[in-house]
């Protein structure tokens, strides 16, 4: 049974925990169990693992159990906002919370400050001046499974990204507050998650830095709410941190510390992980840590799990987002990306959220069509359609395709 | 055998697919950290005490591994910090890669893992895991 089957025979309305007993399916034999006649670049939209519902979650497919790390499935990306209870979760370290003491946490702004600050939850909420942005969350090695050759590492299809509105205080506010002192040249995000590996390995614990000077400090928020919510424990309760634009990695969750630095970060975190190569596209060795997302689409139905008969027309539904500024043109290929067409964008919830696009098609013939659909963003930067690999399996962008099947009418 | 028996020895410390090692201290305000069960109960128990908020463990699913030689070792020295989920997440790995893999546990995040032993986990994923295996 390959995923797409086990989604449809398993349905949404079961509560258990692990469903149906649903097993892995090896890379190899989803290759085999692919339909009849589905081209080879068709890749299974999501990763393989088993359904599984967590506490404050619907079932999610669980890429690793200890710590959890957890895909949001394909159907969850109709809509331009992505529920708490659907968001994806990736924890680095196993000794993530389950559960927090608000009378005993504070979020501490500490390092090269002149007041050192400790806030509580309540402090926050009644303290300072609310914000909120609608912003998509990607990891960084999102469709990483996509890679070929394979590279290690989380084998996420393309379900490690939400869209949310987040609610919080502003980052600068809590800066100001604290006071930067001169010298200052970074500052640095921890959580409360630990690791069983010795201290000071990046096995026992998670921090990333961002520097003073890089301007999307101005749009980070440390968040609070999640669509009109407490965040989830598994995706940062009481508060994460928002970095509009950046991949995932920065957006610390149960942020707890936030340091003020004199000297750069080399940490496990900064000064080896998440690190891309400085020009992707050339493949240059001297690496850079990664930041902005590039632009990306997707079609989210047709899923290709049923035939569709020609004649009848289709809506075609995706989404489309970009770290570097707006969706402004989705387009739509019915012949495996040799043509394309512009389709009609959705709602705009501003530069950071996802943009629903859609089209309606009719199929005219019986036939298998590769459908295919590429965004271009405010800085006129438009999906590629070569795969540009990295030893790190980040920053995944080419162009998506899906492969359907129209049957005979009559 | 010698590396058999230590093997042993390693997987007794590791009951239920969950390793039993001291945790490290707690921050400020963790109640709980790091409480996974095999089959939690469908709602944690409603706690009413005051500011604590809590999801209760989180569910395990952790596979069994393929049997043979090292499996014992491999479950023991992996599971310590991570499910052996990790492993069996992975695509057939060329065999550059798992040994990449296991050296990075032990020289970048500080695995405890004697020699012998780091051999014989390599050769057990590559056996069972690798891109040649099956």
């Amino acid at each position: 049974m390959d995923r797409r089957t086990a989604l449809r025979t398993l349905g949404w309305g079961g509560a258990g925990f692990v469903l149906g007993g649903l097993g892995d399916v090896p890379p190899a034999l989803a290759q085999a169990l692919r339909p009849a006649g589905q081209a080879a670049d068709d890749l299974a939209w999501n990763s393989g693992g088993p359904l599984v519902a967590y506490p404050e979650k619907l079932p999610l497919i669980v890429l690793t159990d200890r710590p959890v790390q957890l895909e949001t499935p394909r159907q969850f990306f109709r809509h331009g906002f992505t529920d708490n209870a659907a968001f994806f979760v990736r924890w680095h370290l196993d000794l993530h919370p389950n559960a927090i003491d608000l009378s005993a946490w504070r979020l501490n702004v500490e390092g090269n400050v002149g007041r050192a600050l400790s806030l509580s939850l309540d402090d926050l909420v009644n303290q300072f001046t609310p914000v909120s942005v609608a912003a998509v969350n990607q990891c960084s090695g999102n469709s990483r499974s996509r890679f070929e050759p394979r590279v290690p590492g989380g084998q996420w299809g393309n379900g490690a990204m939400g869209c949310a509105t987040w609610t919080g205080v502003r980052l600068r506010e809590l800066l100001e507050m604290a006071g930067v002192r001169p010298g200052s040249v970074e500052v640095q995000f921890e959580g409360l998650d630990r690791g069983r590996g010795p201290a000071g390995r990046g096995s026992h614990r998670y921090p990333k830095s961002l520097r003073l000077d890089d301007p999307v400090l101005d749009d980070c928020l440390v968040a609070y709410g999640m669509n009109g919510q407490q965040l989830p424990m598994l995706n940062g309760f009481p508060v994460r941190l928002v970095v509009p634009g950046y991949f995932a990695t920065y957006w610390m969750k149960s942020l707890t510390w936030i340091r003020v630095l004199t000297q750069p970060d080399e940490n496990f975190w900064m000064k080896t992980a998440y690190r891309v190569p400085a020009d992707l596209r050339a493949g240059r060795v001297a690496t850079v840590p990664i930041t902005r997302m590039p632009v990306r689409s997707f079609i989210v139905s047709p899923d290709g799990s049923a035939r569709i008969p020609a004649g009848l027309p289709a809506t075609v539904r995706g989404i489309a987002f970009s770290g570097n500024g707006a969706i402004t043109r989705v387009e739509l290929s019915l012949d495996g990306a040799r043509s394309w067409r512009e389709v009609r964008l959705g709602a705009d919830h501003g530069p950071h959220a996802f943009r629903t696009w859609e089209a309606t098609w009719t199929p005219r013939a019986a036939g298998e069509v590769s459908l295919a659909v590429r965004a271009i963003d405010a800085q006129g930067e438009v999906q590629p359609d070569a795969p540009v690999w990295n030893p790190g399996g980040y920053v995944w962008t080419r162009i998506e395709r899906q492969v359907l099947t129209v049957g005979r009418s009559a | 055998m010698k590396g058999a028996r230590l093997a042993a020895v390693l997987a007794a410390l590791v009951v239920g697919g969950a390793p039993v090692v001291q945790q490290p201290t707690l921050p400020p305000g963790v109640v709980r950290a790091g409480e996974y069960r095999v089959s939690p109960p469908a709602a944690p128990a409603p706690v009413v005490r005051g500011a604590v908020y809590d999801a209760g463990p989180f569910p395990l699913s952790t596979p069994d591994l393929a049997p043979g030689e090292g499996r014992d070792a491999t479950v023991a020295m992996c599971s310590v910090c991570h499910s052996v989920r990790y492993i069996t997440m992975q695509p057939r790995l060329p065999a550059e890669a798992w040994q990449a893999t296991v050296r990075k546990m032990i020289d970048v995040h500080g695995a405890a893992i004697p020699e012998g032993v780091a051999q014989q986990i390599t050769g057990y994923l590559l056996v069972h895991y690798g891109s040649s295996a099956r």
